[in-house]
């Protein structure tokens, strides 16, 4: 046992996981050697179709054995079928013991439970959330789920932390090639950032497309050089679960004031002038904030330089208006973006390591003057929790909270003082994610809240009218009042979930519930 | 058995029932949903004071929470007490 840079007890040696290294700061760790890769394969003239019959066909040819690493992007969302396609095709086929290596799992996916109990997946790296994110708490899983950012995954892989077997890449559309588009066809999705390190990275690449059309498809989103299969089938997704309709501005009042006031920050802050970025996600708090951000910026005349992350219909109106030159997108939330991502050049697809790798020669996240996040809960040296719930299940994915926290130069955590009677700032958070040394400032309907680090905050948001200023203490203090005294968490001592920072030192241990 | 109601299953607040007990009975009370995890002492404090103030020493209830705080969980359980009582 060691206690890291954000004072928490991590064992040397964690069963499932191996040697673990301790977080030492956010940008503490620097890599070391090369980076890792995948296989060399050769393919001639003689082949022109890589196209097989079906998806077991497709897993025979891959040559997936029982203990290999199977890797999946989540573009498809609460839509997918592809997973649970896939590993019911393994289990058919008698393969077992697989590791489960998905940029995300969603609430479709409590299917794959039935897979857990019979031993074809032993081991998930990668977000839990809903029903199997509980299953795990709940210690289903004899090895410990790896959460890792969307930055952390390909650094992993880059790094050669992690060795994916064969990445089966849900295609949109795709050609016999294996070239594919993620803007068009029943199923069309908009970005596939995630898929491109996998695709990239493993020994072998399945595409499974449910829009097969004569080569060469375009545009080209991965290239016909990784695939080494292509299947057709019937359908890869469903596609009110692939996006939705709209996102909307929230309407809650109390949470219109918490955007306000972090619109206000932004405002006052050196960073709202010609060329600010900003990434705000599809959050109902997010949204708003955007909303009176763009009020702000047509009043004042100024013009954003780009739009990160996870891109929105809102997102995609700023682009149109002019009020940001580009958008640089890792996921299409909702059918406006899929639109625009196909016909807007302006709008660009980017890959997770593009987006938010910290071992790269930079990523897109290090240009973010403005991010605003979530979290369930933050403590008083402002480190923030996104991965449990209060009661200690393991719930939720890092996503991109890491990086963005780390990478933009204002990183602001928004949301209301309780959920229900849950505080949302306290003592100290259950699990750590983000360390409060990037946090800047903590927006609830009290006011903002800001790192003591930044001086030049505080100072800019005292000389706003209509703008409470409240300090981190005032604040918890005032949760714990309102809330009244919590009971403690039962835990178990064995380590369900491993949180890594992004530069794959572990930040955070998550525990098993006592039931 | 006589039972009674107060309250809803919106945010920050609780669906309180409570149902009339046999003299010598004692208080039992059941506490489920989204608080319970972390505020299940604090919860059984409350309805206690509000039960004692009211002098009521034998009866069951149940709280369906969705995150209410005291000053409104004191409420549903008075209110359903008094209903129980035909006074509301």
């Amino acid at each position: 046992m060691a206690i890291n840079a954000v004072g928490r007890e991590i064992p040397d040696f964690i069963e499932g996981y191996g040697k673990t290294k301790l977080f030492q700061g956010a940008f503490a760790r620097k890599p070391e050697g090369n980076i890792a890769g995948p296989k060399l394969r050769c393919v001639n003239s003689d082949r022109t179709d890589k196209r097989v019959s079906g998806v077991k066909e497709a897993i025979i040819a891959s040559g997936l054995k029982s203990g290999m690493t199977v890797s999946f992007h989540h573009h498809m969302r609460n839509g997918d079928y592809v997973v649970n396609m896939v590993i019911d095709a393994c289990a058919e086929l008698g393969i077992k013991d697989l590791t489960l290596f998905p940029t995300a799992l969603f609430g479709v996916h409590k299917h794959l439970i039935d897979h857990i109990k019979s031993g074809v997946i032993t081991k998930i790296m990668g977000s839990v959330n809903g029903p199997i994110g509980q299953l795990v708490s709940e210690g289903g899983m004899d090895v410990p789920v790896v959460l890792r950012s969307h930055g952390g995954r390909p650094r992993a892989v880059m790094a050669g932390d992690v060795h994916i077997d064969v990445a089966f890449i849900a295609a949109p559309t795709a050609d016999q090639y294996g070239n594919i588009c993620g803007t068009q066809g029943p199923s069309a999705c908009g970005s596939l950032g995630y898929a491109f390190t996998d695709a990239q990275y493993a020994d072998c690449v399945v595409a499974i497309t449910d829009n097969l059309q004569p080569f060469p498809v375009s545009p080209v989103s991965i290239s016909q050089v990784y695939a080494d299969y292509v299947v057709e089938v019937q359908s890869i997704g469903d596609p009110a679960g692939i996006v939705s309709g709209t996102t909307k501005v929230t309407r809650d009042p109390l949470r219109l004031l918490i955007s306000r006031y972090a619109s206000l920050l932004i405002e006052a802050s050196p960073y709202f002038k010609d060329g600010i970025s900003f990434q705000t996600g599809a959050g109902g708090i997010p949204l708003a904030v955007t909303a009176f951000m763009k009020q702000a910026m047509i009043k004042k005349g100024i013009k954003g330089s780009f739009g990160l992350g996870g891109i929105t219909g809102y997102f995609v109106e700023l682009l149109r208006e002019g009020l940001v030159e580009k958008l640089m997108d890792v996921q299409s939330f909702d059918l406006d973006a899929v639109r625009s991502i196909g016909e807007n050049p302006n709008h660009i697809e980017i890959s997770a390591d593009w987006y938010a790798n910290p071992w790269n020669n930079g990523a897109a996240v290090n240009m973010l003057d403005v991010v605003i996040l979530g979290a369930t809960e933050v403590d008083t040296s402002f480190n923030a929790n996104v991965n449990t719930e209060a009661d200690g299940a393991l719930l939720h994915g890092t996503g991109g909270h890491q990086d963005t926290a780390a990478g933009a130069k204002l990183t602001i955590i928004a949301q209301p003082l309780l959920r229900g009677r849950i505080p949302c700032v306290t003592d100290k958070v259950v699990t750590v994610t983000t360390p409060g040394e990037v946090v800047d400032a903590v927006v609830t309907e009290y006011g903002v809240t800001i790192n003591p680090k930044r001086k030049d905050l505080i100072d800019a948001c005292a000389a706003v009218k209509g703008l409470p200023v409240v300090s981190m203490e005032e604040l918890a203090a005032r949760a714990a009042k309102m809330s009244g005294p919590t009971d403690d968490i039962k835990m178990t001592d064995k380590i369900v979930g491993v949180v890594e920072w992004r530069d794959g030192t572990v930040i955070d241990v998550v525990r098993g519930l006592k039931k | 058995m006589k039972t009674a109601q107060a309250g809803t299953l919106e945010s920050m607040d609780c669906l309180v029932t409570v149902t009339e007990a046999q003299s010598g009975a004692g208080v039992k009370i059941d506490i489920t949903g989204a608080s319970a995890a972390r505020f299940r002492t604090a919860m059984e404090k409350k309805i206690t004071e509000v039960l004692s103030a009211m002098k009521v020493s034998d009866i069951e209830i149940q709280v369906q929470d969705n995150g209410a705080l005291d000053i409104v969980l004191g409420a549903r359980v008075e209110a359903a007490v008094k209903r129980l009582g035909g006074a509301a």
